[in-house]
């Protein structure tokens, strides 16, 4: 692992306390805009007064045990990386229609359901991982940014219902907006690490000044204590078989969600990460499980790892895992101020549109950055394209497609779960006739070095190969064909592929490929035809991952072996 | 057409050379590479920039040629210097053991600013 030099704080660092306490409450501020899901569920479910503040204090202590449990670094349980956590709208539908069947106690029974099935699916991921190679990892958090951009404009504008402006919350999102990235891109450390807290407190401050900061909307009539323990009074359990598919759907698609954050905190502390580890990937899915059967045991809905809060620790260069456990210790203690739930849960929605908008960038550019590594053809533009293209259309025509059966909202009602089971659908549909091994020949007198790079790039981007190793394989081959010269019977090429490893063998009739330890000095490569052959050697000995040449009588194999 | 296929280009800046290669160079095309800056030396070119920066990868052949040139600009009492050499490309005069050998700057603007 590579600590990327934009870091200011790696996931093992630990940040001066004061750091650490700022940090966490920024994550904090953007988190709890995700409470907005438990607050409809309570508005649903019609709870008032002392019964709504329970729900939402209690979904805060979900989000800060979330949170701890996603971040943890144990064996099986969480992902070892800053991963905090937060309410989805991929609940919404199975929670709303629950309510609506058996109130709120099957609410809570099904979302300790949707827990199992996640605990459950956490050890078969190693084996599923060819559903998810890094090309797609990137396509689901790209999706993920864009889903997040959407909202981030709809609450920065203030379209509802009808597809109008509101100036007010243009003015106030403005601001809050290019207070962020102004402190962000020119500002230094500690304005660069609070970017995002400073442009929400100037975003409450600019939505008091034009009024929209209401207070009043959420704070009970008959006032709040300052300190309370949340009662459970409203927590019941109930089961039903008819929910058992959505909710498990959408806990397939949570676990796909939680995939994508945890590669990309990954990503965020390794300047040479190239896949995800599928360890940490576990740990985070099976952590992921235990929150929600945690928030379901307390009353909450059903969380999930926040791509925001990935991003933003991407952007501000602060991603100790230190500070997962400060957002859970924040958490745990303002559950039990009410007049803390009511603060955010009266988070004024231009600051959050701001906010989700602003750090929709970093995690739509990770995911790119991620797709784009890797070379792909026409198969995979297909997966890429198509995916992307019906994780966006899932929120153009949301309503047309919510008209499914109850069972399959969860996949068409959700852009980020459309798009990723496309993904994996047509990527195992594009597999079929895709080889793992093929060869080709130079034909003597013809050593074609412009075919053997087409065949090799080509072969490449079937594979969806890294375009850094495909270049140094492609250079090895072309190299060896350099030093061997012109061999009477030509040159068999063989190359195969899998995610961990490309292999290239040559097989050609003549003089063994001669590979020095030393490298030639610049006299050497100049006096001879000779020096320049052990310069391609040397060269080709740097930039295999292991190379070897083996004889047998007249005949000679050069195998480059690259790490993928 | 090819990206691979080797183009070589000039221009001028001043009394700077600028010779510009893109593509793949190794044994079929380095001598066109060497033909050419033996040609700007013999009429008596002094200051040759030579940017790489649209270069895919050079094999040996391509090495030796520079080198070669290298040691010609000397003899003519004239100066090559190399410009954009990054990624691959990059790695492979590393591995060479080749950075310390000739002259690179980052960019040519850079390298232009050495002749100034």
């Amino acid at each position: 692992m590579t600590r990327p030099p934009d870091l200011i704080y790696a996931v093992e660092d630990a940040p001066p306390r004061a750091i650490m306490a700022l940090s966490a409450l920024q994550h904090v501020a953007i988190m709890a805009i995700t409470l907005i899901f438990p607050i409809i569920l309570a508005r649903d479910a019609k709870l008032t007064g002392d019964a709504f503040l329970d729900l939402v204090s209690l979904s805060m202590l979900g989000l800060g045990v979330a949170t701890v449990t996603l971040s943890l670094r144990s064996q099986f349980i969480g992902s070892g990386y800053l991963c905090p956590a937060a309410y989805t709208a991929i609940y919404l539908g199975p929670s709303l229609f629950a309510l609506q069947k058996g109130g709120l106690a099957l609410v809570f029974g099904m979302t300790v359901v949707a827990g199992l099935v996640q605990i459950a699916v956490a050890p078969m991921l190693r084996r599923l991982r060819a559903l998810l190679p890094s090309e797609i990892a990137g396509l689901v958090i790209a999706i993920v940014g864009l889903t997040l951009a959407g909202l981030g404009i709809r609450y920065s504008l203030g379209i509802v219902d009808q597809e109008q402006i509101n100036l007010d919350y243009l003015s106030v999102s403005g601001i809050s907006l290019t207070t962020m990235i102004v402190l962000n891109i020119w500002s230094k450390s500690y304005g660069k690490m609070f970017c995002v807290l400073i442009g929400m407190l100037v975003g409450y401050a600019a939505s008091a000044a034009v009024g929209i900061f209401d207070l009043s909307s959420v704070l009970p009539p008959e006032g709040v204590s300052l300190f309370r323990v949340p009662h459970l009074s409203h927590v019941g359990f109930s089961f039903d078989w008819l929910l058992f598919a959505p909710f498990a759907v959408a806990a397939l698609a949570a676990t796909l969600r939680v995939m994508g954050d945890v590669s990309n905190a990954q990503r965020l502390n390794d300047s040479d990460w190239v896949r995800p580890k599928f360890s940490s990937l576990a740990g985070g899915v099976a952590a992921n499980g235990i929150a929600i059967i945690f928030c379901g045991l307390v009353g909450s809905f059903g969380v999930n790892s926040y791509s925001s809060s990935i991003g933003l620790s991407g952007a501000t260069g602060v991603t100790s895992r230190s500070v997962g456990y400060a957002i859970g210790i924040a958490f745990a203690v303002l559950a039990f101020f009410p007049y803390a739930a009511v603060v955010l849960a009266a988070m004024p929605p231009p600051v959050m549109g701001a906010s989700l908008f602003f750090t929709a960038a970093f995690v739509l550019t990770s995911g790119l950055q991620m797709t784009t590594a890797r070379m792909l053809d026409a198969r995979k533009n297909v997966v890429i394209g198509f995916s992307f293209a019906a994780a966006v259309a899932a929120d153009i025509y949301h309503n047309a497609l919510m008209a499914v059966p109850i069972v399959l909202q969860p996949i068409f009602g959700n852009s980020l779960v459309l798009g990723t089971t496309s993904a994996v659908l047509l990527n195992l549909i594009m597999r079929i006739g895709v080889r793992q091994r093929v060869s080709m020949k130079l034909e003597p007198g013809d050593i074609n070095r412009e075919a053997l790079e087409r065949f090799l790039s080509e072969q490449g981007a079937r594979w969806a190969a890294r375009r850094d190793v495909m270049s140094r394989a492609i250079f090895g081959a072309v190299q060896v064909c350099e030093v061997i010269g012109e061999p009477p019977g030509g040159v068999e090429i063989q190359a195969s592929f899998d995610e961990f490893n490309l292999d290239i063998r040559m097989r050609y009739a003549g003089v063994p490929l001669v590979i020095p330890e030393r490298r030639p000095t610049p006299r050497e490569i100049v006096a001879s035809g000779d020096g320049e052959r052990l310069l391609g050697g040397y060269l080709l000995r740097q930039s295999a991952d292991r190379i070897t040449c083996r004889t047998s009588g007249d005949s000679v194999e050069v195998h480059l072996h690259y790490q993928h | 057409m090819n990206a691979s296929v080797l183009t070589i280009g000039q221009i001028r800046a001043g009394n700077v050379c600028i010779m510009t290669l893109a593509g793949r160079i190794d044994s079929t095309n380095a001598n066109d590479v060497q033909g050419e800056l033996t040609r700007l030396f013999g009429s008596g070119e002094k200051s040759v920039v030579l940017d790489l920066g649209a270069v895919l990868y050079l094999t040996s052949a391509a090495f030796r040629v520079l080198l070669v040139a290298s040691d010609e600009a000397e003899r003519n009492a004239a100066k090559l210097v190399l410009c954009s050499v990054a990624g691959h490309v990059r790695d492979l005069f590393e591995m060479g053991g080749l950075t310390e050998v000739f002259t690179i700057h980052n960019s040519r603007d850079d390298a232009l600013k050495q002749f100034a």
